[in-house]
């Protein structure tokens, strides 16, 4: 019962200071709030350390999306590489580093990996998935292998709340999608 | 001391006529008695004469004759039901007619008001709930209440967030009137339930169609009046206590209202007024839904200070609730709306709690109001002045806590009538004033986009005026209004602030008729227009909806809405057993503001749906009808059925999200049993809604899946009034979705994730009380 007395008493009181403050200021400027605009991959294994990008200027919920910068995953076939992953908004002077906040609450988020095709010429399998505070995964870094040479596409999402983190696509591991990020992959 | 002075004036005066009585003379003269207020004739009523120790009777005129006396002045006693009691002398000269002014009597006076305010309203199709539906139905929201009315349909988020849809329209095509105050508070979207707490109304009247004339724009589809019972007139005390109880999400609510006026200064009264609700997760058969609960406190005080021919009243309300919003209702990207519509449980599986967490909302809502009425000669005068401040927070789902709202939306309006109540001149009774409104929209730094700051102001002139032709009235009403805004809108990649300014201008007009033809069968025939300026939303929205995973582009070239009603209605009883009520109604709207689907944009999330605001031709046709047959004094039957077709007339096609037909039967059995238990009822109510299969040709495009399909529900109730001494208790136990039924509404938001609410019990208790 208290916090609502008190409650009132503050809108009343805010109510009463409307008559005497009520000057006119300059017009707001909205900010997106944990805006996302980029995931960067980086890649390594031996000699070789690369990253591709995936950038939505305007992040989303704007009247446009701004300047789209994807890059093509060029690898080698037959190839493991090493894989962590960087999530940004460059809307920000100096950009913020999100990646910090989501390893931070590891346990809320997953990172989900799918190719197509699958398997096969262009295709890359997933392996070795970091994990959580409790042992579920996690999958900020990972392994991708390469398959034979050819052509395809990955798809990396960012899933806040999932309600099953062994769930391998967004609509298994549920929660809402943060990010979706669709890469075309070249394998040569 | 007034009264001192007239008795004294009396003994004189009666000393005087003692001696003038004793010739007869044969001088007929027509004594009229008028009411002072309003002029109307004092009828019936009994003047008795003491110089002939005769009464004689008052007829339909208000007149008498007078033949057996010679001039002088007499002493006459005028006595009637309604008005003061009177001692005058009149002073007959020749054969002189003589007027007498009479007042009605002061606790006769909110009857007056009533029948005020019924010569005020339009000449419309229009209903109400009265008192005892609304204590019937409390707890309820105010558009849960309003459902009972023939016609209105909801447009709701769940079931706790609901508003009010009139044939078909809602939101900005409404326009709701709270103690007599158009209600501004930010009806945007479908989420955004009206803030008024309906523990303060008394009565609550719902007029169907165009009504610009009267109360201004945005009433398109209809208005609701939300009215508080009058002040009290007889002095003491008096109140009511109202507590209900809800099994469905453990709902509890209740009310109180305290009323005093002053045996020293019976003008002067007082009352003040609060109520409380908290729920929790509400339940759809198998499931809890997860972070539904509500929490709601509101008050009221009123001061009044009401003399025959003048007065003044003020009244403040504050409205404050925090509503939980399902967590799986606010999705990520296009696919997790699908995986949410085509998964066969909720996603978001929850048990019961009262705690609210993300995404939530808090809105409060004051009200003071300011009126000032006096009569003149011209009539009555009525100034009105209304100040509104709605502060809304929007609690996002976010990554990391951080105790603040995502959206803090400031709303401010200042409204103020002025309006005469002219006298009878040349036959025609009338209204004619001015309103001016202004406001001052804006959100604070830091919030996600939704709605530009903006400013606006708005200012009109009306006249309405009235003839009775016999049996048959006719009504006229002329408006104009001027609308404008100031908008101060950020947009591109930096959200630079541009200003836009827009102009509007309206006239809209009125026509009614409306014949008692005898005491079985009257009907009334309205032509009516209305309009509303496009919404700031509408202009400049640019922004992704949570719910509907789509983003909303606002069109700066939209034009002002038109609409053209024309309805009849027809209320005709068959014997003493069968009534009859059909209404008819057609609506065309110029410019109607739609959405269209566009190209689909990319996002950090995937591409999205967008929607632009467009315009067309709307045309709205429909039907209600009420048949009640009484089967005898004690069990009544009503059949009560509603229909809309509404088209596309630039697409030619239907238009999308307009409430299915439907039917409802109600079978009552109601008595008094006894000195002890009174007003004893049990009724049965079946409703049954259509699938809505009249969508346009692209729905598919549009929205996924199609409406939902059809369904039954059976309710019931009962209740007794005991009487505890003198002190009457009310009781009455409610279900509602008795057979805990699965279904979905296609005018429910959350159609695509859930089920409707199962199974609901109500206790409600009533406890109205006075002591003079």
């Amino acid at each position: 019962m208290k916090p609502l007395i008190f409650s009132h008493a503050l809108s009343v009181a805010a109510f009463s200071l409307l008559f005497t403050a009520c000057k006119k200021n300059d017009p707001p400027i909205p900010v997106e709030e944990e805006l996302i605009t980029t995931l960067k991959l980086d890649v390594t294994a031996t000699g070789f350390s690369k990253s591709f990008i995936y950038k939505v200027e305007n992040g989303f919920g704007g009247s446009d999306s701004g300047t789209v910068v994807i890059d093509t995953i060029a690898l080698t076939p037959n190839t493991t590489y090493n894989v962590a992953v960087q999530v940004l908004n460059e809307k920000e002077n100096p950009v913020e580093d999100i990646t910090a906040e989501i390893l931070e609450e590891n346990e809320e988020h997953l990172f989900l990996y799918n190719a197509n095709p699958a398997t096969g010429a262009g295709a890359i399998t997933f392996s070795n998935g970091s994990k959580d505070d409790k042992g579920a995964p996690f999958n900020q870094t990972i392994n991708f292998t390469t398959g034979a040479a050819g052509s395809g596409s990955l798809t990396v999402y960012l899933m806040h709340l999932p309600s099953d983190k062994s769930g391998t696509t967004p609509a298994a591991a549920g929660g809402s999608t943060d990010l979706e990020a669709v890469f075309p992959v070249k394998l040569q | 001391m007034i009264r001192i002075l007239i008795s004294v004036l009396f003994l004189g005066l009666l000393a005087t006529i003692n001696s003038t009585a004793q010739h007869r003379c044969v001088n007929p003269t027509r004594i009229t008695l008028v009411e002072t207020h309003d002029f109307s004739p004092v009828y019936p009523a009994v003047v008795y004469v003491e110089a002939l120790n005769k009464a004689f009777e008052t007829d339909e005129s208000g007149s008498m004759v007078l033949d057996s006396l010679c001039d002088g002045s007499y002493i006459i006693r005028i006595q009637g039901t309604g008005y003061e009691e009177k001692q005058t002398t009149i002073s007959l000269k020749g054969r002189k007619p003589v007027k007498v002014k009479v007042d009605y009597e002061l606790h006769a006076l909110h009857e007056v008001t009533v029948k005020e305010e019924q010569k005020n309203s339009l000449i419309q199709s229009k209903d109400n709930l009265g008192k005892n539906a609304l204590d019937d139905n409390q707890g309820k929201t105010l558009a849960g209440m309003l459902e009972n009315i023939n016609g209105v349909t909801t447009l709701s988020n769940g079931a706790t967030i609901a508003k009010p849809v009139i044939h078909g329209l809602h939101s900005n095509r409404i326009l709701m009137l709270n103690h007599g105050i158009r209600q501004e508070d930010q009806q945007w979207g479908a989420e955004h339930a009206p803030n008024i707490d309906p523990y303060t109304a008394d009565n609550i009247t719902v007029l169907k169609g165009a009504a610009g004339v009267r109360y201004g724009t945005d009433a398109i589809g209809g208005v609701v009046l939300v009215e508080p019972k009058p002040m009290p007139a007889q002095t003491g005390w008096g109140g009511e206590l109202n507590l209900a109880g809800f099994s469905n999400n453990r709902m509890g609510v209740g009310s109180f209202m305290l009323e005093h006026a002053f045996k020293k200064n019976p003008a002067l009264s007082l009352r003040v007024q609060g109520s409380l609700k908290k729920g929790g997760n509400y339940r759809i058969p198998g499931h809890w839904v997860a972070n539904t609960g509500l929490q709601e406190s509101n008050y009221s005080a009123t001061a009044a200070y009401q003399k025959l021919h003048y007065g003044t009243e003020i009244f403040y309300s504050n409205f404050n609730t925090s509503l939980g919003i399902y967590k799986g209702s606010h999705t990520g990207n296009q696919n997790d709306l699908l995986n949410a519509i085509n998964s066969p449980v909720p996603l978001v599986q929850s048990d019961f709690s009262y705690d609210l967490e993300r995404p939530k909302q808090h809105i409060v809502h004051h009200l003071l109001k300011a009126k000032i009425y006096a009569d003149s000669r011209w009539g009555r005068w009525d100034i009105i002045y209304g100040y509104q401040h709605n502060f809304r927070q929007e609690y996002d789902v976010i990554r990391q806590e951080n105790g603040k709202a995502q959206l803090n939306l400031t709303l401010q309006t200042h409204t103020l009538n002025i309006n005469l109540d002219h006298k009878k001149l040349f036959g025609l009774s009338g209204q004619t004033g001015i309103d001016v409104i202004s406001q001052d929209n804006r959100f604070q730094n830091g919030d996600r986009v939704f709605i530009p700051t903006y400013q606006s102001r708005g200012i009109a002139g009306y006249l309405v005026e009235r003839y009775h032709l016999k049996n048959l009235m006719l009504e006229a009403g002329l408006r104009y209004d001027y609308k404008g805004y100031g908008v101060y809108n950020p947009q591109g990649n930096n959200q630079q602030i541009v200003y836009y300014e827009f102009n509007y201008g309206n006239a809209s007009g009125t026509l009614g008729l409306k014949q008692q033809v005898n005491a079985h069968w009257d009907w009334n025939l309205t032509l009516a227009n209305a309009w509303r300026a496009p919404q700031a939303n509408e202009l400049f929205s640019a922004g992704l909806h949570h719910g509907a995973a789509r983003i909303e582009l606002g069109n700066k070239d939209l034009q002002p809405e038109n609409a053209y009603s024309v309805s009849f209605d027809n209320r005709y009883a068959v014997g003493d057993k069968l009534y009859t009520s059909v209404s008819l109604y057609s609506q065309l709207i110029n410019n109607y503001i739609y959405l269209i689907p566009g190209e689909d944009l990319l996002t950090i999330r995937g591409y999205f749906k967008t929607f632009h605001f467009r315009q067309t031709n709307a045309w709205l046709n429909g039907a209600d009808l009420t048949v009640r047959y009484d089967w005898n004094n004690y069990l009544t039957s009503t059949v009560k059925a509603s229909v809309l077709r509404a088209r596309d007339r630039k697409a030619n096609d239907w238009l999308i999200l307009m409430p299915a037909d439907r039917v409802s039967f109600n079978t009552r059995f109601s008595k008094n049993l006894s000195e002890k238990w009174k007003n004893m009822f049990a009724e049965v109510t079946g409703r049954y809604v259509f699938r809505q299969t009249r969508i346009p040709g692209n729905f598919d495009e549009i929205d996924y899946p199609r409406p939902p399909r059809d369904y039954f529900l059976l309710d019931a109730a009962l209740g007794i009034q005991q009487m505890v001494g003198k002190q009457p208790v009310n009781i009455s136990l409610a279900a509602t979705n008795l057979f805990n039924i699965r279904y979905r509404d296609y005018l429910d938001v959350f159609r695509y994730f859930l089920d409707q609410p199962g199974t609901n019990m109500a206790l409600r208790i009533a406890i109205p009380f006075e002591f003079h």
